[in-house]
């Protein structure tokens, strides 16, 4: 990117966000409160839940579920993704039913997880955890099978045993792929949460939304999607960060 | 680097699938309580009748419709706002931020505020889509045409290419083209979720709500045999892409 | 020199007896066999600089991984010192064309790395490697990534960490290859300079024939697949060649044609082969 275009600026979005929420305030004021919030009305809204514990109290459920439920994905994930790294015959075939799960939509898997795992908390944490544990443990396989050639052959040639292989080549070789299946797995965990909060327990944040939604009331929807949104920017540029660290960890040499 | 042959590959994997089916069907049976695990062979039952019945051939068309219709909105937005974001700093500043917003926001949280705004007609389902897959392609094209080679774009001025339409489709585009699909890639996928949610949160047809009202009423083999064509249909869309994307790595 | 009373009292620094290796390509179901390696006997003395030279697919790389044990032959013996060995060992170094340096460790970690895996103590391993980084003028980047450095540097790191295990013989796979026309001049003549200094026997890849000339003792030249030695020759031109241009003198000239000459031929045929 030329340093150009990207360099910041802080009043582009200023004025961005004042010419989006000035015209959203015209438009809302217009319509059916029952349909449309104008900026104003989402404000008083998001103050008067914060101000209840409403909010608070749904972002706490959700967090809770998340981060058990992305905890126990790194905690199954790596190790599992190093075994069908290790064993590549595993990893060939594995990573059908792999690639399969995780194409699936999770909100049509739902059916069969009320049937196996019923609405509670266990069934949420079902769809945070599984998920991201596959992401991770795919791209943790990738990291381990694609150690860099050349680097092999440099630790054979000078004598590294299989330990020394492992600890100089094969495990800094594969964080950065690690680092990023965390990313992935963690989009999916945040993803995975809201999806049992609006079809199972209606709880949490994503129960805010459906509540609302049922309530027809948009502008408490809005103050849901806001929070889910910021946790969420937060969450992945965190993992953003530390996967532009390893970057050149990855790097070929020319 | 452990890569194997593709015939050892594709044996170990069918070898896999025999086992893993047989076990399934096996379990199953000796299990015996269909609703939590339905034998294999009631899930190919199951699918048999909703081919022979039509209704998945009907689900499934209603479906790759919106998806069609979704991408290709998506598509027009992504590439007119990633054209303006890559070619203009006060563009760039002015919506980037509210596409990053979206691109961390799972979809589904959007559907209720697309539900209430727009209804759930075609229209309602098509939003969703859109919103689930514009920002991967918005991002490709920004991304693709900011990293324009300058080289070739030199090369193409010596050749007399004049002015910045020209530039754009004769250079610009075709060098972006690698990203641009690797964007497309990303959106179908993306694009797939957003179509079942678009189809589950009401029962409103498509194969999304195929499975949805089998789901009400616990017919598991039904319902396993509804989600096989989705996973199917999304690895079939995405495995396009990728088969159309390795032809253009000239790069 | 006295090349000739060393050759009489030591055995060759590397000698190879008979090697043939084989590889099995395959391609979708249809496997080939190709033959990487036809029965190569060769030795290479004691403090000897030997370039090896010939077409893409002569089996050259095969070669020097076979001196280094890093492949095993199908048939034939490598010596070392008159010793047979059938693994990796201290005597021998590799410089690697793409440098193979670790990209998570810093240059002096990156040097290190072969007497830590020799179970060195630290503090030892750092001053030798300090020691090596100077001589090759990189004192200032020891705690730097690789990535930060430029090729030609990132290959005095790559010398650096060969010549700090001590080893005798370095075998090196097109080591300046990657790096750019002038700063490859440079690291040649600071490599001769080495060379002489320490007294190190080199076998040495190239595809560039200034380089193969300009540098040897002997040039050894390889033909196409199935690879065999075409043809060794010995280059007559006075050391050291860092003092004055050798790409003047007649004897380069004369030896470069020849080579060319007989590389040409290969090259020709290799595309006869291609387009029919």
């Amino acid at each position: 990117m030329p340093s150009r275009l990207t360099k910041p600026s802080v009043w582009l979005p200023i004025l961005s966000l004042v010419l989006v929420l000035g015209g959203w305030e015209v438009v809302g004021r217009s319509i059916d409160p029952l349909l449309f919030a104008p900026p104003s009305a989402v404000a008083a809204t998001l103050a008067s839940l914060l101000a209840t514990g409403e909010l608070q109290a749904a972002a706490q459920v959700t967090m809770k579920a998340l981060f058990l439920g992305y905890a126990l994905a790194i905690i199954a994930g790596i190790p599992f993704g190093v075994l069908m790294g290790a064993l590549p015959r595993l990893g060939d075939i594995l990573q059908p039913y792999l690639y399969a799960i995780f194409s699936t939509p999770r909100v049509v898997v739902v059916p069969l997880i009320i049937v196996w795992f019923g609405i509670g908390f266990e069934a949420r944490l079902f769809l945070v955890f599984f998920w991201s544990a596959i992401a991770i443990s795919v791209n943790t396989a990738q990291g381990v099978r694609h150690a860099r050639p050349d680097l092999v052959e440099v630790a054979r040639s000078f004598r590294a045993n299989r330990i020394e292989m492992a600890r100089h080549v094969l495990i800094p070789g594969a964080i950065p792929f690690v680092v990023a299946g965390l990313r992935i797995g963690a989009e999916r965990a945040i993803v995975g949460v809201i999806i049992g909060e609006m079809f199972l327990q209606i709880v949490g944040l994503g129960g805010v939304i459906q509540k609302g939604s049922v309530e027809l009331l948009p502008a408490k929807m809005l103050s849901a999607v806001m929070v889910i949104a910021v946790l969420g920017t937060i969450i992945v540029t965190m993992l953003d960060l530390v996967e532009k660290r390893f970057q050149s960890w990855r790097g070929e040499s020319t | 680097m452990k890569r194997r042959p593709n015939h050892e590959v594709r044996r170990d994997q069918l070898i896999g699938v025999a086992v893993f089916l047989t076990v399934w069907e096996v379990s199953a049976q000796a299990f015996d309580k269909p609703l939590l695990l339905p034998p294999v062979s009631a899930i190919l039952a199951a699918l048999w009748e909703l081919l022979i019945s039509g209704a998945l051939i009907k689900a499934l068309g209603e479906s790759i419709l919106l998806l069609v219709a979704g991408l290709a909105v998506a598509s027009l937005i992504g590439f007119i706002c990633g054209t303006l974001i890559a070619r203009s700093k006060t563009a760039y500043w002015m919506l980037n931020p509210y596409f990053s917003a979206l691109f961390v926001t799972p979809t589904i949280a959007l559907v209720p505020l697309v539900l209430v705004w727009f209804g759930f007609g075609f229209t309602g389902r098509v939003i969703v889509v859109v919103l689930a897959a514009v920002v991967p392609i918005l991002f490709s094209v920004a991304s693709g045409l900011r990293d324009s080679p300058d080289d070739l774009i030199e090369v193409a001025r010596s050749f007399g290419v004049k002015g910045e339409i020209q530039l754009l489709f004769q250079v610009r585009l075709r060098a972006a083209m690698p990203v641009l699909m690797a964007g497309l890639r990303l959106a179908a996928g993306r694009a797939v979720v957003g179509m079942a949610v678009a189809e589950t949160y009401l029962r409103l047809g498509g194969i999304g709500g195929l499975i949805k009202s089998y789901g009400a009423v616990f017919q598991t083999d039904f319902v396993f045999a509804a989600i096989l064509p989705l996973s199917l249909l999304g690895i079939a869309i995405v495995t396009l892409i990728s088969r159309f994307e390795r032809r253009l790595h000239w790069t | 020199m006295t090349n000739a009373t060393i050759r009489n009292t030591h055995p060759p620094a590397i000698e190879l007896k008979g090697i043939r290796k084989s590889f099995v390509l395959s391609e979708g179901r249809n496997a080939r066999t190709v033959m990487a390696l036809d029965g190569i006997d060769l030795a290479i003395n004691q403090h000897e600089f030997v370039t090896i030279i010939g077409p893409s697919g002569c089996g050259k790389t095969t070669l020097l991984r076979v001196m280094a044990s890093l492949i095993l032959p199908d048939a034939g013996d490598v010596l070392v010192d008159g010793a047979p060995v059938s693994e990796p060992g201290t005597k021998r170094a590799m410089v690697f064309q793409t440098f193979g340096l670790f990209p998570w460790k810093t240059v002096i970690d990156n040097v290190t790395f072969p007497l830590m895996v020799r179970k060195l103590p630290a503090a030892k391993a750092r001053e030798i490697a300090m020691e090596h980084l100077v001589r090759v003028g990189l004192e200032k980047f020891v705690d730097a990534h690789p990535h930060q450095l430029s090729g030609g540097m990132q290959q005095r790191v790559g010398l650096s960490r060969a010549l700090a295990t001590g080893a005798d013989v370095l075998l090196m796979d097109e080591p300046f290859g990657a790096i750019d026309a002038q700063t490859r001049e440079f690291m040649q003549e600071e490599l001769m300079r080495i060379w002489q200094e320490e007294q190190k026997t080199v076998i040495f890849i190239t595809h560039d024939l200034d380089e193969a000339v300009m540098l040897a003792d002997r040039v050894l030249l390889m033909s196409r697949g199935p690879g065999r030695v075409r043809e060794i020759i010995d280059v007559d031109l006075p050391r050291p060649r860092t003092d004055y241009d050798v790409r003047v003198r007649k004897n380069f000239t004369e030896t470069r044609s020849h080579l060319w000459n007989l590389l040409r031929n290969d090259l020709v045929e290799q595309r006869a082969e291609e387009t029919t």
